[in-house]
């Protein structure tokens, strides 16, 4: 299965405007996206609660894991998400 | 009889006003016998009101982005995120097949989640003041209670609440509403980061007292010492009216006996430079370059740095521009620098020991683009000054490194100038040798902010310790009497630049004691340049001697009073 592992560099970590942008590209994926500290339990990369509750903070080694119909693409765009400064995004 | 709150000031302004109660969470009543519900119907009723929930929240998203930041407008698109989470839909589903009605099983969902968040640290709390905001807006479209417009209230109101959601927060018109205060909430609570956006005066987390204060009370809201002011006396009111109405001066300013004193503002993000502009500042005394930093994946470079500079110079065609390099430490994630995780990051390798240190590059860099822009028609008005100095080998190495920038773009025939230099007094260290400091640098600036947390070790941020972390405690003021008499017998100037600076009742002190260059935050020139012309020269330094000759804090403050007449 295609996964990443990637540092957050926005400052509001997965939270704010870059959580709601993470979630929002997980839910329009045809892929199956889930994602977790690196290391830790995965959630649905699509909701947004799961997402929030994992507390990514800016800094934080995340893994993102894709299955399904674009799944590589998917993960690109996320990846995107992660490694953009928040006013980027 | 006056009676004071405390909490945490959230915006340096104080508002007066009559207390209104903002009861923003909707009630809900028993629910109805299972059987006696049609859970079809109840699930169209929830589809119903999550649709105009999401649509109440995109022209909430509009509003705010015109009367916001954008990053704290960015706050609803999380909100939308949220409403449209598929296990909240599902945990409804669930509730109303249980035999729930709608508006009890959206309760009850988001309070499985609320209790979650709750249960976390950190800034989790914050995220839970945004599902409880998403919650009421559903409960309120299914329930059809209409919310409390702000905009209705009448004008001069101080809202009263146990919490305040980023929507009720935002609602809050400046122009209406004198401020507001929270039983819940710290300073990085949405409403906190609100208020300073909006300019409101605003005290959070002022706990149980708050809830004693009946609506229709006379109360005002002091975001500078973080108060509330009970019933205040005619004076307090007067003082917080005043305060509200403070002119905008273009103009330097001097004291009643013409002593001038400049007034420039402390900049920390690009929108403050027409803010300060706007406010009549005189200059910019404190640019703090990490806004340039953060945020991004790699260092600003030269070019970048080189434009923002001259922005700064632009703004300010008479005033001076000082610039404080790059100021990071373990506290401050920056990822492509490579921060180390310390025990104790304020006592750690941050400011100019990273500078002259691991973060040499981007030092270098950074001093490039400085005395590229110092070499520019306006560049004569640059200076430029180093954070969290300890000893005279650190400025002995920086006027070094600053040479050595100096003769590689000589070579590299780029026009260059040096800069004015100075350094920031924050340290114990710094105060004490501002007499041998004095011969190698054009200027100091005292920040007092830090300057009261190590001398007193005591952290600012923690509310068990905050009254030592004061600049009125008699330590810190003996600090600042050594550094600036230090200064003073060699003719070096010496300016303050932390929020102690930012106090108009403080200001006949800092006169007082023989400061004549402050630096404040953009929205508080106003008051400090008026607070400036009101002080009287030989007043102002026997307040000087009386608070000096205090032993004790509360002495400090006694002098203060009695002066403030």
């Amino acid at each position: 299965m295609p996964e990443r592992i990637v540092t957050v560099v926005p400052e509001d970590g997965l939270h704010a405007r870059p959580g709601a942008t993470f979630v929002e590209t997980a839910a329009e994926s045809d892929a199956d996206v889930q994602v977790g500290h690196a290391g830790s339990d995965l959630v649905n990369a699509a909701s947004m609660l799961a997402v929030t509750g994992l507390g990514v903070e800016r800094g934080d080694e995340v893994r993102v894991v894709a299955e399904g119909a674009g799944a590589e693409a998917t993960l690109d765009e996320l990846e995107r998400v992660l490694t953009s400064p928040e006013d980027e995004l | 009889m006056p009676r004071r709150l405390s909490g945490v000031g959230a915006a340096r302004a104080t508002g007066a006003g009559t207390a209104v109660w903002d009861g923003s969470e909707p009630e809900l009543g028993d629910p109805p016998a299972a059987d006696a519900v049609d859970a079809d119907a109840e699930l169209e009723r929830f589809e119903a009101a999550r649709n105009a929930a999401r649509e109440g929240l995109h022209a909430e998203r509009e509003r705010a982005t015109d009367r916001l930041d954008d990053a704290e407008a960015a706050v609803f698109d999380a909100h939308i995120q949220f409403l449209a989470d598929p296990q909240l839909a599902e945990g409804v589903r669930e509730g109303i097949g249980d035999g729930l009605p709608a508006e009890h099983a959206v309760n009850r969902a988001f309070g499985e989640f609320l209790a979650r968040f709750e249960e976390m640290d950190g800034r989790m709390a914050e995220r839970a003041d945004d599902l409880r905001d998403v919650r009421d807006r559903v409960l309120r479209a299914l329930t059809g209670a209409a919310r409390d417009d702000p905009a209705d209230l009448p004008a001069g109101s101080v809202v009263l609440a146990e919490r305040l959601t980023p929507s009720d927060t935002a609602r809050l018109d400046p122009d209406r509403v004198a401020g507001f205060a929270t039983v819940t909430g710290g300073r990085t609570s949405h409403a906190a980061i609100f208020a300073r956006s909006l300019g409101l005066p605003a005290v959070v987390g002022v706990g149980e007292g708050l809830r004693e204060v009946a609506a229709g009370t006379e109360v005002v809201v002091d975001g500078s010492r973080g108060r509330v002011v009970v019933h205040p006396d005619a004076a307090t009111r007067e003082a917080a009216e005043r305060e509200e109405g403070a002119e905008v001066r273009a103009e330097p300013v001097a004291t009643a006996d013409g002593t001038p004193v400049e007034v420039a503002a402390n900049v920390g993000r690009r929108a403050d430079l027409a803010a300060a502009a706007e406010h009549g500042a005189d200059g910019i005394g404190l640019f703090r370059t990490e806004y340039l930093f953060v945020d991004r994946a790699s260092p600003p470079g030269e070019a970048e740095q080189y434009d923002a500079y001259r922005e700064a110079l632009g703004a300010f065609p008479d005033g001076h521009v000082v610039v404080r390099t790059l100021d990071v430490g373990g506290d401050k994630p920056i990822g492509y620098l490579d921060l180390p995780e310390e025990a104790n990051p304020f006592l750690g390798e941050r400011g100019i020991r990273r500078s002259l240190g691991p973060d040499a590059d981007v030092f270098e860099t950074q001093l490039r683009a400085l005395l590229r822009a110092a070499a520019t028609e306006s560049g004569g008005r640059l200076s430029v000054m180093v954070p969290l100095l300890a000893t005279v080998e650190e400025v002995i190495e920086t006027r070094d490194v600053m040479e050595s920038v100096a003769a590689d773009l000589g070579a590299a025939g780029e026009a260059y100038a040096i800069p004015e230099f100075g350094v920031m007094v924050e340290t114990p260290a710094a105060a004490l040798l501002v007499d041998a400091l004095v011969d190698h640098v054009d200027f100091l600036s005292l920040g007092t902010n830090d300057l009261a947390q190590y001398v007193m070790a005591a952290e600012r941020g923690n509310r068990r310790v905050a009254d030592l972390a004061d600049p009125r405690q008699p330590a810190v003021l003996r600090a600042i009497e050594t550094a600036v008499t230090a200064a003073e017998g060699a003719d070096v100037r010496i300016g303050v630049c932390g929020e102690m600076a930012g106090d108009p009742e403080l200001t006949a002190l800092l006169v007082g004691l023989g400061i004549r260059e402050l630096s404040v935050a953009p929205t508080a020139v106003p008051r400090v340049k008026r607070a400036v012309t009101q002080v009287r020269d030989d007043a102002a330094r026997d307040l000087a001697e009386r608070a000096l000759a205090a032993d004790t804090h509360q002495g400090v403050l006694d002098a203060i009073c009695e002066c403030g007449e």
